[in-house]
């Protein structure tokens, strides 16, 4: 009658097949109560419908004081945190999130596996979701889509050295990105322990001297002053890659392309962050950008106006990912536009 | 042996939809009207308004019964398209959900968006089959 422990079940669509399934069959209540509940869920998300296989923890079946007293909990009231009650109130919320029925949203975590040419979903965990205006449904149809366009569709870029990692060069190439990732800490940490709002080359590069020795361009056979030249040529290329770096993730800028090469801490910028949010803020209030809110790209070619022509859409980002870290603007649609939080929001 | 999923349809397009064909759609709850065959089953209507033009969807609530009907609340309906008599579009609700309080256009950019994606994505597929 029933598929032993660890036989695989037929689909649930073929049970109605079953006679036995629509009638009160006769059973002996010694196997009533060792009756193994059905683990298969298809699952449908609107693009698919997948098995998962949902176990349920034995421990759940046993007759626990938890269960004796059916979904309501009598909590005697004599104040104080009592840890048995707690534990018995989670476990009876740990297994009502795991009773399922059809129509449930759930949420699924697990592996793919493909059984008798099916693809399922072998599920590490798994419970309900709360979701009575389809918020959460609404969120992850977005999310996903983001997720696709901005990560799982953009193929994983490997330079030319690291596809020879075995190789002399690729040892190089591992070495020099370790260099560089100590460098840009060392920067960032010395930026912000002093609190410099700006910066030039001359005054953070001898924070790099310490980790030529590391750098795998370093020649053993030249004499003492061309080590010295050569020393400096090499913090003043390791700089190079370093400040590029800190550009490219927005912590760093040049606010005035000049002769004199002066670098902007774009953390410690507050006239950055004072514009910024004023601008999100007076055009928040406009009809325009009242329902979605202002884009980045609109906040940045305004910045750009006003502030400095060199800001680049990564330093843009931090700043408004700062502004909406302390809650003065927040998100609305999407991670590309932004709102000012007023009073009466 | 997997049902069909049940793709998001907006409620003007259900009548455009093939027999037999899985469906989750949407709409107000305006009337639930008791079968003329059948008096113990029902069917639900919901409606809803596109371009000044209502909609209704007319929903055979028997899989999903009973359920506790809130008038003009916003609901859920994932089941499966039937054609009636005439030119009538049915819906055998599988799930029957109240979202009263949903953000309607929030929902139905979320459709829009991900149909254009995944459109983009079937053309792009089938551009590099092509060479």
């Amino acid at each position: 009658m029933q598929t032993e422990q660890g036989e695989h079940e037929p689909s649930s669509l073929l049970w109605g097949l079953d006679p036995v399934l629509s009638s009160f069959a006769k059973l002996y209540v010694k196997d009533i109560l060792r009756m193994r509940e059905s683990s298969q869920i298809p699952v449908d998300d609107g693009t698919g419908v997948i098995n998962c296989l949902c176990w349920k923890d034995e421990k759940w079946r046993e007759n626990t004081d938890a269960v004796n007293s059916g979904a309501t909990l009598q909590v005697s009231n004599k104040g104080g945190f009592n840890p048995v009650e707690q534990l018995k109130k989670l476990k009876l919320a740990q297994k009502l999130s795991a009773q399922l029925e059809i129509g449930d949203l759930l949420r699924v975590r697990g592996s793919v596996k493909t059984s008798r040419e099916q693809r399922e979903i072998m599920a590490c965990s798994y419970y309900k979701v709360n979701d009575p205006v389809m918020e959460v449904q609404i969120s992850w149809m977005m999310e996903v889509l983001h997720l696709y366009r901005d990560f799982y569709d953009k193929p994983f870029l490997f330079t030319k050295s690291v596809q020879h990692l075995d190789t002399a060069e690729g040892d190089d190439l591992l070495r020099s990105l370790s260099v560089l990732r100590r460098a840009s800490r060392l920067l960032m940490s010395f930026i912000r322990e002093k609190g410099l709002g700006s910066f030039r080359p001359k005054d953070v590069q001898h924070l790099l001297m310490p980790l030529l020795s590391c750098a795998p361009s370093c020649s053993t056979t030249q004499q003492e002053s061309t080590v010295a030249q050569s020393s400096s040529k090499q913090v003043h290329h390791l700089f190079r890659d370093v400040i590029k770096a800190l550009q490219d993730e927005g912590l760093v800028f040049r606010k005035v392309i000049s002769q004199d090469e002066v670098y902007q801490a774009r953390e410690q910028d507050k006239e950055l962050r004072r514009v910024t949010k004023d601008i999100v803020r007076e055009d928040s209030g406009r009809e325009k950008y009242a329902e979605k809110g202002c884009h980045v790209l609109h906040i940045l070619s305004c910045v750009r106006q006003t502030y400095s022509r060199n800001v680049s859409k990564s330093v843009i980002e931090m700043v408004l990912r700062c502004l909406e870290r302390d809650s003065e603007i927040f998100s609305t649609i999407d991670q590309n536009h932004y709102k000012y939080i007023s009073v009466t929001d | 042996m997997l049902p069909e999923p049940g793709v998001f349809h907006f409620p003007w397009e259900i009548s455009s939809v093939q027999e037999g064909a899985a469906v989750r759609t949407y709409g107000r709850l305006r009337d639930l009207i008791a079968s003329i065959r059948n008096p113990e089953v029902s069917e639900a209507v919901l409606s809803s308004q596109h371009l000044s033009v209502q909609y209704d969807i007319t929903v055979h609530t028997a899989f999903v019964e009973p359920f506790l009907p809130s008038l003009h609340s916003h609901y859920i309906v994932l089941g499966d398209v039937e054609r009636t008599e005439g030119d009538g579009v049915m819906v055998r609700a599988r799930v029957l959900n109240c979202v009263d309080g949903i953000n309607l256009a929030l929902l139905q950019q979320a459709i829009v968006e991900q149909r254009r994606y995944l459109q983009e994505r079937d053309e792009h597929a089938s551009h590099l089959k092509i060479y």
